[in-house]
């Protein structure tokens, strides 16, 4: 268990690293794409040195890891905050966001799954998986753009974009949620549906459904206990891989929604070339993927006692 | 040679672990029709897929006007018989810049399924063979596997300039790890399979191995892996039109004209609805070809999901 967490720092260093050496990796100049086009050689020289540019790799990473390690992302180039306070004002849209997805879409996508498998190569089954390979190819703000065209602006049930505070109430803030949750979750939806019926397929082949069905206990039973326990492992796999999925489309959800998140925050500094604060988002995002990932391999161990670490 | 290796032979096949016959043929069988019937999804897949290359590679001949055309007296029509999808906020005929912006995703997508698979290939075959570098290599794919994708994506586009090749560049850094992981996976199941063991007891060198055995059997999944990469490619390159980090905008492809129609979007949505029509029939498209490939060319994957 103690290994298994220690394992993370190496994979988050490695992270670090990648993520850090992107500025050398880039095609051309990075200090005078970022510097712009009217920038004088003044300018790119000043950037060149706020970036470190013109200091020698390894030592300018260790500083920069060193700096992290303090809770230090650096400094926006644009607005001269520090990058660690300007992603903690935005974190609460972001998270509730993928917070709401995740329940929706786990709620959703489990249940067509089971049922996908139990109906196996009938027409109900051949529909869900129909709409999962559509839920792969639709992208997610296509689906945002239709769901808010449907039901805001023709149905007027939800409001078209915006978002409201947890504290200024539970329904106005979740309201705000459902539709940008639904466009972020298709994809989602679809990845974790096809997994559960795969997964499950293989469950309901083995002795103990037999015999337990020959001991008189009911479908749904078999089905949501005795079957979705044993095809767990994959599906909760799957889950903490797809998150990465969400973390990529609730940047573009949160442009569609008009959510004041991370995603709008990011999106803001690729129109302004503010190169510290994507890099300190792309950083934080993927720390939270690792971690999350963390969990998931913990979480075996409860599902399945014979995995061990 | 004695009875007792004559006799241990057979036994050493019998124990070997089951072989991954990731390449059995497609049987051309009653023709076209029959081939279209058999597998339904690479059929209609490839279909379409074909359809939206000779509209990409014909879209000059459609009916098409200069899709960077300004006309500010025609801004934001509906569409009508003389502009079949509307015209954006500048005038230009949103049908001209749809058909246009085909060529963009296409490129992009075929350039990163084409590059990734050839890193991949390489990274994975180095991985798998090159024992000492396995773990370095492996540990560096985990650390970019652990960087959402279009994070990725964005983070380098916003260190170079906006062009289409540097959206390819982008994107297919991103998508190697995946391709690597796949490759390798393939080599260390097949140099344990007694033919490659018997052609390196028969002094076989390695780059002949590589080349008749290991090559031939990482061409299936990896066409059903491109094809996904392929598909993912055209969202992302969307995505990053869409907001601000792709093709320059003076580039007609479907991310921009559907960037271009967002403010716009509660009251001309028909700006938006094209280009993205076009691109989740294209990417289902692809995507079906994908299935149908995977469950022609691996049956033992395609019962598993």
């Amino acid at each position: 268990m103690i290994r298994r967490i220690l394992a993370t720092i190496p994979v988050m260093v490695v992270v670090a690293l990648f993520v850090f050496s992107l500025l050398y990796i880039a095609p051309g100049d990075p200090a005078a794409v970022i510097a712009g086009d009217q920038a004088t050689p003044a300018d790119v020289e000043r950037i060149r040195q706020s970036l470190g540019l013109d200091r020698p790799f390894l030592i300018r990473f260790g500083e920069w890891l060193w700096h992290i390690l303090h809770g230090d992302l650096g400094t926006s180039i644009f607005t001269n905050l520090p990058v660690a306070a300007m992603i903690a004002q935005r974190v609460e849209p972001t998270l509730s966001l993928m917070a709401v997805t995740l329940v929706i879409a786990i709620c959703v996508a489990v249940p067509m799954g089971v049922v996908a498998a139990w109906q196996a190569d009938t027409l109900i089954d051949r529909a869900i998986m129909a709409f999962a390979v559509l839920g792969f190819s639709v992208p997610v703000f296509v689906v945002g753009y239709l769901l808010a065209y449907v039901f805001a602006l023709e149905l007027d049930w939800l409001p078209v974009q915006g978002y409201t505070q947890i504290s200024e109430g539970l329904w106005p803030w979740f309201e705000n949620l459902i539709l940008p949750a639904l466009a972020l979750g298709c994809v989602y939806i679809a990845l974790i549906a096809r997994i559960t019926r795969a997964s499950m397929l293989e469950v309901l082949q083995q002795d103990f459904i037999r015999t337990a069905r020959a001991k008189g206990v009911g479908q749904t039973r078999i089905l949501f206990v005795h079957a979705l326990k044993n095809a767990a492992v994959p599906i909760v796999t799957v889950i903490g891989i797809g998150v990465a999925l969400l973390i990529g489309g609730a940047v573009v959800t949160e442009t569609v929604f008009a959510i004041p998140g991370i995603g709008r925050l990011t999106v803001d500094a690729i129109l302004r070339r503010d190169y510290p604060v994507i890099q300190g988002v792309v950083l934080m995002f993927s720390f939270l993927y690792v971690l999350v990932n963390l969990l998931i391999d913990l979480l075996y161990t409860v599902l399945d006692p014979r995995i061990r670490y | 040679m004695t009875d007792a290796t004559i006799t241990t032979a057979p036994e050493l096949i019998r124990a070997a672990p089951e072989l991954p016959d990731l390449l059995p043929p497609i049987k051309l069988r009653g023709g076209i029709l029959g081939f279209a019937r058999r597998h339904p999804a690479i059929a209609i897949g490839g279909a379409l897929v074909l359809a939206m290359v000779l509209i990409a590679v014909f879209a000059p001949y459609l009916g098409t006007v200069d899709p960077t055309a300004l006309a500010p007296t025609r801004r934001t029509r509906e569409p009508s018989a003389a502009f079949w999808f509307g015209t954006d906020m500048l005038g230009r005929d949103i049908y001209s810049r749809v058909l246009y912006g085909a060529r963009v995703s296409l490129t992009v997508g075929f350039s990163v399924a084409l590059l990734a698979s050839l890193a991949g290939l390489i990274i994975g075959l180095v991985s798998g063979f090159v024992r000492w570098s396995d773990g370095i290599i492996m540990r560096v794919m985990d650390g970019m596997m652990s960087i959402p994708p279009i994070l990725l994506a964005i983070a380098l586009m916003a260190l170079t300039r906006g062009s289409v090749g540097n959206v390819i560049i982008a994107i297919t850094i991103a998508d190697i790890p995946r391709v690597s992981r796949l490759v390798r996976s393939v080599v260390l199941s097949l140099r344990e399979q007694p033919y490659v063991d018997a052609a390196i007891a028969a002094g076989t060198r390695t780059p002949m191995i590589i080349l008749r055995h290991i090559l031939p059997n990482t061409v299936a999944p990896m066409t059903v892996q491109a094809t996904y990469v392929c598909a993912s490619a055209m969202i992302v390159e969307a995505i990053l039109s869409f907001i601000g980090a792709g093709t320059p905008p003076t580039i007609p492809s479907w991310g921009n004209i559907m960037a271009e129609g967002r403010a716009l979007w509660q009251v001309k949505p028909y700006i938006v609805f094209f280009p993205a029509v076009f691109l989740s029939v294209t990417v289902l498209a692809v995507n079906l070809l994908g299935d149908g490939l995977r469950d022609a060319l691996d049956p033992r994957l395609a019962k598993r999901l």
